[in-house]
């Protein structure tokens, strides 16, 4: 009999394959590693093996800058997006799959549109109009902003899951004597569990890492967010690498670790036996 | 269990009509069968029983009511889909609560009527497992479960078994049979394999491009076929079409020989029309009218299948194996007049009756 099994060509795949995570990894590596040395180390020029290793950069983080608030309202800020993002964006994409109406597939396509505009644009009348509303310097004027920037995204993303939620199993569940909104929640949401992680996940991204609306709607100190804080460290007149490449580490590791432990939750037991 | 009325439905898609004037009713407990090729309109019709399509036109009643405008929810009909429709991320002992949670059913019956189903099903061990580890059969019986917790007015079947293999189509064909029975229950099923059809069914609805060319019991469509369509769809093998003329007196000129029907036919000689004869109603007789040039035999068993021609025209008969002709034999064969069937020409020629 034939035997596919062909070495080389599965050494030749590993090693590509390791390359391209090389290429990938590399600037997360190299911020890793430089976070560990003494600024001026890092400005001397790249090592592999770090000559001098500190926890300088992270405790001087830490004492010299109010990072514990930033987080707090990063993170505060970031619930509230999900909170929002996720209801309209599991409504928005639902309606535009199952529901028919003249200007469906167009009004699709116009979600997505969205991006194509400058938001620095918004940025000026968006002060003006949350200040007119009350909303600014506050967590939930910044959270709407994070909503508007990450649901058009969500609902494509949410488009293909539930397109492949089977219509038999909504009918099964209107002949059952559910009504249309019961069977969303109990039928279809369960289905798509794998899209909503996504999008939560998507709207915590853009939340923790926007810095324009951020900056501009987040006016006084005590609201300061992570990513405008961080920006701080890059100062007119020189950049404290050392403490910069602490703080991206410090600002993506919460995300990390979220990702992996929720992971899992969500994306277990949703599959097959629906359908035959 | 209740009554089910179709008046005057009619089915459009854009510009296709699916779905054409169709009346049938349905009497309260009747085990009726819509059967028909692809495309004939039965799984619209019984979608449309359902709630799931809105006809274009007509009414549909149950128990006298009409209930066209009603959604699904509030027709108190329950569905088994071809391919079950299961909630996957439910338990099996949830699917089948499911529809009682609709109702507001306390929890303790809903508990108790769980249990009671999933014995009188078989499915007692699984009611923790999710669909996706069932085998084919237990979700299909997760799925007449869910129908039946319900007691609903009336159950309709999307061709349930034509998912399972050959053996297991066999048993669940009987204890579908054995339920509908169990719960003197109205079962509109729709299928498109006439074994089914015959087996199943108190009445069986044969339909065809939206049309139902006959309405009758599984002995009527097989004895007395309406039109060619039906006479060919129902019975394996297949009935024998011959392009044939009316002869003088009660006879057929078929490819020059005369075959006498046993009565006469309204028509004058050298009409053309069509003569059904099944296989099965055929026996090698030296003294038969026909004469059959077989070409090819498979031998089926207790019973061999040959292919011949009549003339230039295809013929089968079916023979037990120990008197069956060979391939390359040239046979006579004779067939009693009564089954022999009398059709206008045209794939939907109509039966004409010979007068004794």
């Amino acid at each position: 009999m034939n035997d596919y099994h062909n070495p080389v060509a599965s050494l030749v795949k590993v090693v590509v394959i390791l390359l391209i995570l090389a290429v990938l990894l590399l600037p997360f590596l190299w911020i890793l590693v430089n976070s560990f040395r003494p600024t001026m180390d890092i400005v001397g020029g790249p090592e592999i093996i770090p000559s001098s290793v500190t926890l300088a950069n992270y405790t001087g983080l830490l004492d010299s800058t109010p990072y514990w608030l930033w987080v707090r309202n990063s993170s505060i800020v970031a619930l509230i997006t999900i909170v929002f993002t996720v209801p309209i964006s599991v409504l928005a994409s639902y309606g535009l799959n199952r529901c028919r109406f003249p200007g469906r597939n167009q009004l699709g396509i116009a979600v997505l549109a969205v991006y194509a505009f400058p938001t620095a644009l918004l940025v000026i009348p968006m002060f003006s109009l949350f200040n007119r509303f009350g909303l600014l310097d506050t967590y939930v004027g910044l959270a709407l902003v994070n909503t508007l920037l990450a649901v058009p995204f969500a609902v494509w993303m949410l488009q293909a899951f539930m397109r492949s939620v089977p219509s038999e199993i909504e009918e099964a569940s209107a002949m059952d004597g559910h009504g249309r909104l019961r069977t969303l929640f109990r039928i279809v949401v369960p289905q798509v569990l794998p899209g909503i992680f996504s999008v939560a996940v998507f709207a915590m991204v853009v939340a923790w890492t926007e810095y324009l609306f951020s900056s501009v709607l987040m006016v006084s100190d005590s609201n300061r967010v992570l990513a405008v804080g961080m920006a701080d460290l890059i100062g007119q007149y020189r950049v404290d690498w050392g403490r910069l490449m602490a703080g991206a580490v410090m600002t993506a590791a919460p995300v990390v670790l979220l990702f992996s432990i929720t992971a899992r939750w969500f994306l277990r037991g949703v599959s097959a036996g629906a359908l035959d | 269990m209740s009554t089910i009325e179709l008046v005057g439905i009619s089915k459009s898609f854009g510009k296709t009509t699916v779905v054409k004037n169709l009346d049938l009713s349905i009497a309260d407990g009747e085990f009726i069968v819509l059967v028909g090729p692809s495309g004939c309109g039965k799984t619209t019709t019984l979608r449309m029983i359902a709630g799931l399509e809105r006809p274009t036109e007509g009414d549909i009643r149950i128990d006298g009511n009409s209930v066209v405008s009603l959604p699904p929810q509030k027709r108190d009909l329950a569905m088994v889909f071809q391919n079950y429709a299961l909630y996957s991320h439910y338990s099996v002992a949830k699917n089948l609560a499911y529809p009682l949670k609709a109702r507001g059913v306390s929890k303790a019956e809903i508990t108790e009527k769980v249990q009671a189903t999933a014995e009188m099903l078989g499915l007692g061990e699984v009611l923790k497992r999710r669909p996706g580890q069932l085998s084919g059969g237990q979700r299909q019986r997760v799925a007449l479960g869910r129908a039946i917790i319900r007691e609903p007015l009336a159950f309709l079947m999307d061709e349930p078994l034509s998912n399972l293999d050959a053996a297991l189509r066999v048993d669940m064909r009987k204890e579908i049979i054995q339920l509908a029975d169990r719960l003197s229950s109205t079962v509109v099923y729709v299928t498109h394999d006439q074994v089914e059809a015959m087996t199943m069914a108190d009445r069986v609805v044969v339909m065809f491009d939206g049309l139902i060319q006959q309405l009758g019991t599984p002995a009527e469509v097989f004895e007395r076929p309406a039109n060619r369509f039906v006479a060919g769809f129902i019975g394996t093998p297949r009935m024998n079409f011959l392009d044939v003329t009316v002869g003088q007196g009660k006879e057929l000129s078929v490819e020059g020989s005369s075959v006498g029907i046993g009565g006469s036919l309204p028509m004058s000689v050298g009409d053309p029309v069509v003569l059904g004869i099944r296989p099965e109603a055929v026996t090698v007789d030296p003294d038969g009218p026909l004469e059959v040039s077989v070409t090819l035999t498979e031998n089926l068993g207790s019973e061999t299948l040959a292919y011949g021609l009549i003339g230039t025209q295809e013929f089968l008969l079916l023979a037990p194996t120990r008197a069956a002709p060979q391939a390359g034999q040239t046979v006579r064969v004779a067939c009693d007049s009564a089954d022999m069937h009398v059709f206008e020409p045209g794939a939907l020629g109509e039966r004409l009756t010979v007068d004794a």
